[in-house]
């Protein structure tokens, strides 16, 4: 028999707060984590706000911040978010858990592309009548000006190194990068090594900041982004009629997952149980996702399935939410075609209506959301819900938190490109 | 295949057998002012040959990487023989590893020029956002995004199962076969792709890695720059290209009559803190126990063999702290096209799998002496396979580890 997974520890950095609890505490109170971006000289884009972790100090978590001095946002939150999580799970330090049986696995993207050097290297380089760049100038100019450090620290297996390094985690260690998929597909997998006995824990879950120039060109060019620079906390709208695109956010949910017996065992505090997990391929387009909602139809019901659990059994879905015309159209219908008349019954609502949307980041620090809602017994509330889409007619928990206890939540991530990840939660 | 030393299996293989290697010169783009100037190169490759020709529009947001990897698609579904239609959409899955892909500069070469003076490190933000942006191909981030390899794989295959892009470096590729074969073996899929593509010969990558100053420098002798394992190694060198395999049910293989080439007996990962071999005598022990064979079963091992001097100690004092004193035969493939990094682990198991086939074991190249720091029993001539096992290492320079242990099928 497989063997079931549970979760022990937490940790979030997120435009929310640095805490689980701050990221509880705002969400239930329905703020906007949105705001201007102070991160770059955005004052001339189309979309000039994201929501970004504000006054963030490494310092405060760990007590070596000087390792990840050359590492991007993405390595710096995500050690962060497991110093939390792991202190939550009581396993700092903690020499009586067989290290070797522990492992990594994250969805946590790249590191911070030197924007001012690259642009200024390539315009010096640039040949306009051959569209190419003389390369013998680029090249030796990017061995003047790239600094090294900073380079590598953009791979994007050193996230995992490093915390697999410094927190002594000498298990498995994987990294994937699906897109807005990333950290969920990353816990899904992980709790399936533990399941099959390749691991009793695994520090699981993601991190990312796109909120740099060489991020916010890309999706201003895709044109996936809110321009509603009047009001930004007002800009991510999920499923509102008047939605215009997502916004972009910043930071990192991890979480412990851990083997139950062994949890049991040690006499870990058990926040919930990992209870289904799907995942698949729309197979459609690198720009959008399949009309009809194929692959996310699949997906949902490859989690159920796997958990065995009934439509009417789950309380609450923290939808992927992401405020752009097509995926919250395209979801409300995948989760009425697997729910049916059910679907109606069920509290539904996008986290990214506060937090904006945290790409790689964003299927653990809302998976982290389920588990509170099944903590407290309070879900919270799609912000920014004013008017309602006829195409979109579920139940999204507008604008103010509601009270109710769920034992068994849904939380959907859907990537760019095509691939959906479904994780299902339980009461422990 | 699609790598340095042919593309296609029987190329690929041919190169093998009779010890050609493909490291040259660098040819894509002047490198005259960087310290290293020789890489692994896919000569005459032409994406649209394996490309149906509605879907060639979409070559145009593929770059490298992602091309050499549909490419390589397209030829294992040939080699494997499948009949797509018969495959079951939902039960078709892809795993790919997969690295950094850099943009290709001259595409940001006219928003550059709006939005600088030229001064080092000066961009002058406003115009950035005022002109640049509107100089930026529409779609320009989508053709350098890690999870393109495994999304336009599926899209051109139909492939709605399971899809993942596993991007841990030079260890990418074995722990994209790791998992394939966890969801196999969990009944969530049939069939697999599994691969991996890579290209760090451009511009901006191959400055990134002359920068972190871990590349040979033999210039002037570029056959024989990459010796993995030998005293005189001074470093690795890129490769590029692309490997993939379909990784099937074995019942799923049986049904549709597919000519097996080797069975994935076990699979193990570890993290190796100390760099000093014990992540990897660990991932070497859960692919064996695994297996359920010992070190006296296997025929050789397919080592990363990276060719720099620290790597290679550290691999050695692996093997060592697995094997102790037992001379196990290695193979080291990167000796033949360098490291193509997310790729490098699918196209090296790939030559021991083809070694299973024909009976023979390829000798590794450039292996003259041993390092007394760190000695590894290199094959320095081709040998007869005599068993039916083989074993295959990757780790990075984290000490991220994989193992994978596959059996002759029979």
């Amino acid at each position: 028999m497989r063997k079931r997974v549970v979760i022990t520890g937490m940790g979030a950095i997120s435009p929310l707060g640095h805490s689980v609890e701050q990221l509880y505490r705002n969400q239930i109170e329905g703020r906007s984590g949105v705001g201007p971006i102070s991160i770059f000289d955005a004052s001339t884009m189309p979309t000039k706000f994201a929501g970004e972790v504000k006054g963030f100090e490494l310092g405060r978590w760990v007590k070596d911040p000087a390792r990840w001095r050359d590492s991007g946002s993405n390595s710096r939150f995500a050690a962060a978010a497991a110093q939390q999580a792991l202190e939550d799970a009581g396993l700092i330090g903690n020499t009586s858990v067989d290290r070797t049986r522990f492992g990594v696995y994250l969805g946590s993207g790249e590191g911070i592309q030197d924007f001012p050097n690259m642009i200024s290297m390539i315009a010096k380089s640039y040949q306009q009548d051959k569209n190419a760049v003389n390369a013998v100038s680029f090249t030796s100019e990017g061995m003047k000006r790239f600094h090294a450090g900073r380079e590598f620290e953009q791979e994007l297996h050193t996230t995992p190194g490093h915390l697999a390094d410094y927190f002594d985690l000498e298990g498995p260690n994987y990294n994937c990068l699906t897109a807005c998929a990333a950290s969920s597909q990353a816990i899904g997998e992980a709790s399936e090594m533990i399941r099959q006995g390749d691991a009793d824990l695994m520090l699981s879950g993601g991190a990312h900041s796109m909120i740099h120039p060489f991020g916010v060109t890309g999706f201003v060019r895709l044109t996936a982004l809110s321009t509603l620079n009047e009001a930004p906390e007002k800009a991510s709208r999920p499923f509102d009629l008047n939605r215009d695109g997502f916004v972009l956010g910043e930071g990192a949910g991890v979480l412990v997952l851990e083997e139950l017996e062994h949890a049991k065992k040690r006499g870990a505090t058990i926040h919930a149980e990992v209870t289904g997990y799907g995942s698949t391929a729309d197979a459609f387009r690198i720009t959008d996702s399949h009309e009809e909602g194929r692959g996310a139809i699949a997906c949902i019901a490859g989690a159920m399935a796997d958990s065995g659990l009934k439509p009417e059994d789950i309380g609450y879905i923290n939808a992927h939410g992401t405020s752009t015309q097509v995926n919250d159209f395209v979801e409300t219908l995948a989760i009425k075609k697997v729910f049916g008349e059910r679907a109606y019954q069920i509290p539904v609502s996008s986290s990214k209506s506060m937090l904006g949307h945290l790409i790689a980041a964003a299927g653990a620090v809302e998976l982290i959301t389920c588990v509170l809602a099944i903590r407290y017994g309070v879900l919270p509330p799609t912000i920014n819900y004013e008017t309602p889409d006829p195409e979109c007619d579920l139940d999204y928990v507008p604008n103010t938190a509601r009270e109710k206890r769920v034992d068994h939540v849904l939380s959907n991530s859907f990537g760019f490109g095509g691939q959906n990840v479904s994780l299902i939660v339980s009461r422990y | 295949m699609v790598t340095p030393i042919g593309i296609g299996v029987t190329p690929f293989w041919d190169s093998l057998h009779h010890g050609r290697g493909g490291i040259r010169a660098i040819r894509a783009f002047d490198v005259s002012n960087l310290p290293t100037r020789i890489a692994g190169e896919v000569e005459g490759f032409d994406a649209k040959k394996f490309v149906d020709k509605k879907d060639r529009k979409s070559l145009r947001v593929m770059s490298r990487p992602i091309q050499l990897a549909v490419a390589a698609a397209q030829l294992a579904l040939d080699d494997a023989n499948v009949n797509k239609e018969s495959l079951d959409p939902t039960r078709f899955g892809c795993e790919f590893g997969a690295g950094l892909l850099p943009t290709e500069p001259e595409e940001l070469g006219p928003a550059s020029l709006v939005s600088t003076n030229c001064a080092p490190g000066q961009v002058d933000m406003k115009a950035w956002g005022d002109k640049g942006l509107e100089a930026v191909p529409p779609l320009w981030m989508l053709k350098y995004l890690p999870n393109m390899l495994a999304c336009h794989v599926s899209i051109l295959h139909n492939a709605q199962g399971p899809n993942n892009s596993i991007t841990e470096s030079d260890a990418a590729g074995l722990l994209a076969l790791g998992e394939a074969a966890r969801i196999l073996r969990r009944n969530q899929a049939d069939f697999f792709l599994v691969g991996g593509g890579d290209s760090k010969i451009n511009p901006i990558s191959l400055t990134r890695h002359c920068l972190f100053g871990l590349m040979s420098r033999h210039n002037d002798d570029p056959e024989r720059a990459c010796r993995p394992f030998d005293r005189r190694r001074d470093g690795w060198v890129i490769g590029e290209g692309a490997g993939v395999l379909t990784v099937e049910d074995l019942e799923h293989a049986k049904r549709r009559g597919a000519a097996i080439y080797a069975e994935v007996v076990g699979f193990g990962a570890a993290f190796d803190k100390a760099r000093k071999g014990d992540g990897i005598v660990r991932a070497i022990k859960s692919a064996m126990t695994q297996a359920n064979i010992g070190a006296s079963d296997l025929d050789h091992v397919n080592a990363h063999g990276l060719s720099t001097v620290d790597a290679d100690i550290w691999e050695a004092a692996g093997l060592r702290g697995y094997f102790g004193d037992r001379k196990v035969p290695v193979l080291a493939v990167k000796s033949y096209l360098g490291s193509v990094g997310a790729a490098s682990g699918i196209i090296e198991l790939a030559a021991s799998i083809l070694a299973l086939k024909h009976g023979v074991v390829p000798r590794s190249l450039n292996f003259e002496e041993p390092d007394p720091a760190g000695p590894v029993s290199v094959l320095c001539e081709p040998k007869r396979v005599e068993k039916p096992y083989f074993l295959k290492i990757s780790f990075t320079d984290m000490g991220q580890c994989a193992a994978v242990v596959c059996r002759r099928w029979e």
